[in-house]
């Protein structure tokens, strides 16, 4: 009993970063930005929240920091993508480089030293849990919001027919920064949850692929906030059970592989047609009539 | 830099002088530049096909590991396991790209998640593999058997690290201009990527041509893998590529997809690679600072006219 209690726990904390990250990605992909730069994301985040944490003492400062990180490498992703004509693809791609270099840059300015932080002040088990808590609460939110709200239909027609938002008033370009800023804010509670919650310091690296297993959840979730909670859920469950399996030996570097495999599978489409929304990661056309 | 405490302009003059100071410091930054031109040919040569092959880290790394495990149980003379070993790279590395070209071509998956996937799923396996069932015996890290000295590259400046592998990048890139300028598959590969409905009404099998630029871009990559094992580390190890392949996307679009300017490209990319440690040393600026500045130059010139348009299979 105790230890199928340990083991959920466990897994519940090693799910949350990744609800929070694939919640993210629904965000951004509903409204037709398909944002690999969750990853950045996850980095520049768990950065600043070490980093506001140790200047300020107060790691409620640190989350608020590290929400406004993420907003912001999301916001970037948003304004490169419709304003500036940037593809997408390839400005998360210059994103996650950017957010890897700042956050071992930021390690090197900030503490003098490279490859991790001092340990810094931490939300603690309390703010873990209710970090937990609020992950669920997001995705039942941001599925009522999806299905319910009048704004939520405007955002999933972003991603789904932008020219048809734009002949009813909209602006999609408008409607696509703020779903970066918004899918980034929310990666931003990822970030704070990974070096304030689970742990209390930045290290390099420390994110470890959780931005694409995260990409890899949108995808076996459908692009639904639940669904993708729940795969996010399933591969967080699968990283607890490798620290079980490890002592019976099975290879762990397999049993991590297992989330990008599924994803794969998931393509391919043999569990359903997994069709993503119609304008996912295709640009704005320009404006023809004003 | 600035923020670092340190003189940006003896960040600079660091950088430059550890890059292009002496002849060695010259070749080291030919070694960067060729390990970035081999991956960024093959993100332009499926860019210009009208795909996002994301995945150049990943079939670089498979390539790597083929050419690492195939030179390590290769028993030959130079003429025969060169060869072998850079041709275990390329298949190694077509087998990888053709897993996102086969999703992409036979269920309309997207390339860009594919190979995205693919990348963690090529660390994962490389590092399984070589931790475990073909880690060499004895071997101090995560690494295969060495080389023997007869499948090695070799060195063409004496003294340096600088090998066959550099003549070889740019004899690819001479001869990716002339596929794409002179020959049939050259054009349709071409056609596909800036106008696919035309080129299908054309004649052009789009899903085909899909399939074969993200395989040969895997195999371009995969090649450039093989060379790191086979030219300066004699043996495969996991940590092969600090992300070649991902700042070879940003070398592909400053070299405007051009085989010939992104060789320049590379060459500029490879004075901040092999500087930012000279940097670092002298004048105090984290060679991190290097990863930012390429970030930012993605951002900065991927503007929408440089890449194609996507295919549409449907």
């Amino acid at each position: 009993m105790h230890e199928t209690f340990a083991f959920v726990t466990l897994a519940l904390v090693k799910a949350a970063p990744l609800v929070f990250a694939a919640l993210a990605g629904v965000a951004c992909e509903r409204a037709g930005v398909l944002n690999i730069a969750l990853e950045g994301g996850l980095t520049v985040s768990a950065f600043a929240a070490v980093a506001a944490s140790y200047a300020t003492g107060n790691p409620l400062l640190g989350l608020a920091a590290a929400v406004a990180a993420g907003a912001l490498l999301g916001g970037v992703l948003g304004v490169a993508a419709t304003r500036f004509g940037v593809d997408q693809i390839v400005a998360g791609t210059g994103l996650n480089l950017l957010a890897a270099g700042a956050g071992a840059y930021g390690l090197v300015v900030l503490f003098g030293a490279p490859g991790a932080s001092p340990e810094v002040r931490a939300l603690g088990p309390r703010g873990e849990a209710a970090l937990v808590v609020a992950a669920f609460a997001l995705a039942l939110g941001m599925h009522a919001f999806f299905a319910y709200a009048p704004w939520g239909l405007r955002w999933r027609a972003c991603g789904e027919n932008p020219a048809a938002l734009r002949a009813a008033g909209v602006d999609p370009a408008r409607l696509r920064v703020a779903a970066t800023l918004a899918g980034g804010a929310i990666a931003g509670l990822g970030g704070a949850f990974l070096s304030l919650g689970e742990l209390d310091l930045y290290s390099d690296g420390m994110t470890a692929g959780r931005g694409f297993i995260a990409l890899a959840a949108v995808i076996f979730g459908r692009w639904t906030p639940l669904g993708a909670t729940a795969a996010a859920v399933a591969f967080g469950a699968a990283s607890a059970l490798q620290f079980v399996l490890q002592r019976s030996g099975v290879p762990s570097d397999l049993m991590a592989a297992l989330p990008y495999l599924a994803a794969l599978a998931a393509l391919t489409g043999i569990a359903g047609r997994a069709r993503p929304p119609q304008a996912d990661g295709v640009p704005l056309q320009p404006e023809t009539a004003p | 830099m600035a923020l670092a405490g340190a003189n940006p302009l003896d960040g600079f003059a660091a950088l430059l002088s550890g890059a292009l100071g002496g002849p060695r410091q010259l070749a080291e930054t030919l070694v960067q530049t060729t390990a970035l031109l081999f991956p960024a040919l093959a993100v332009a040569f499926a860019f210009r096909a009208g795909l996002f092959n994301i995945g150049a880290e990943g079939q670089l790394v498979v390539g790597g590991l083929c050419a690492g495990l195939a030179g390590a149980s290769l028993v030959a003379p130079g003429y025969v396991a060169i060869p072998l070993v850079l041709a275990a790279g390329a298949a190694g590395g077509a087998c990888w790209g053709a897993i996102a070209g086969f999703l992409r071509a036979r269920f309309g998956a997207s390339e860009v998640i594919a190979t995205l996937m693919l990348n963690v799923v090529a660390l994962l396996l490389a590092n399984y593999l070589v931790s475990g069932p073909l880690r060499a015996p004895g071997a101090q890290g995560p690494e295969t058997a060495l080389l023997p000295a007869a499948a090695w590259l070799p060195v063409v400046a004496r003294g340096t690290r600088l090998t066959l592998a550099f003549p070889l990048a740019l004899l690819l890139a001479g001869l990716l201009r002339f596929v794409f300028a002179r020959t049939v598959f050259g054009y349709e590969l071409r056609a596909a990527g800036e106008a696919p409905e035309a080129a299908a009404r054309a004649g052009v099998a789009l899903r085909r041509v899909a399939f074969t630029a993200i395989a040969l871009s895997g195999a371009i990559a995969g090649l450039g893998g093989a060379t790191i094992v086979a030219g300066t580390l004699h043996r495969f190890n996991v940590s092969l590529s600090p992300g070649y392949g991902f700042v070879a996307i940003a070398v592909a679009l400053v070299g405007g997809l051009d085989p010939l300017r992104i060789v320049l490209a590379a060459f500029a990319f490879g004075i901040l690679q092999s500087g930012s440690l000279t940097m670092q040393a002298l004048a105090h600026v984290p060679k991190d600072v290097v990863s930012i500045v390429e970030g930012l130059a993605i951002l900065a010139l991927a503007a929408r006219r440089v890449v194609a348009p996507r295919i549409a299979t449907a």
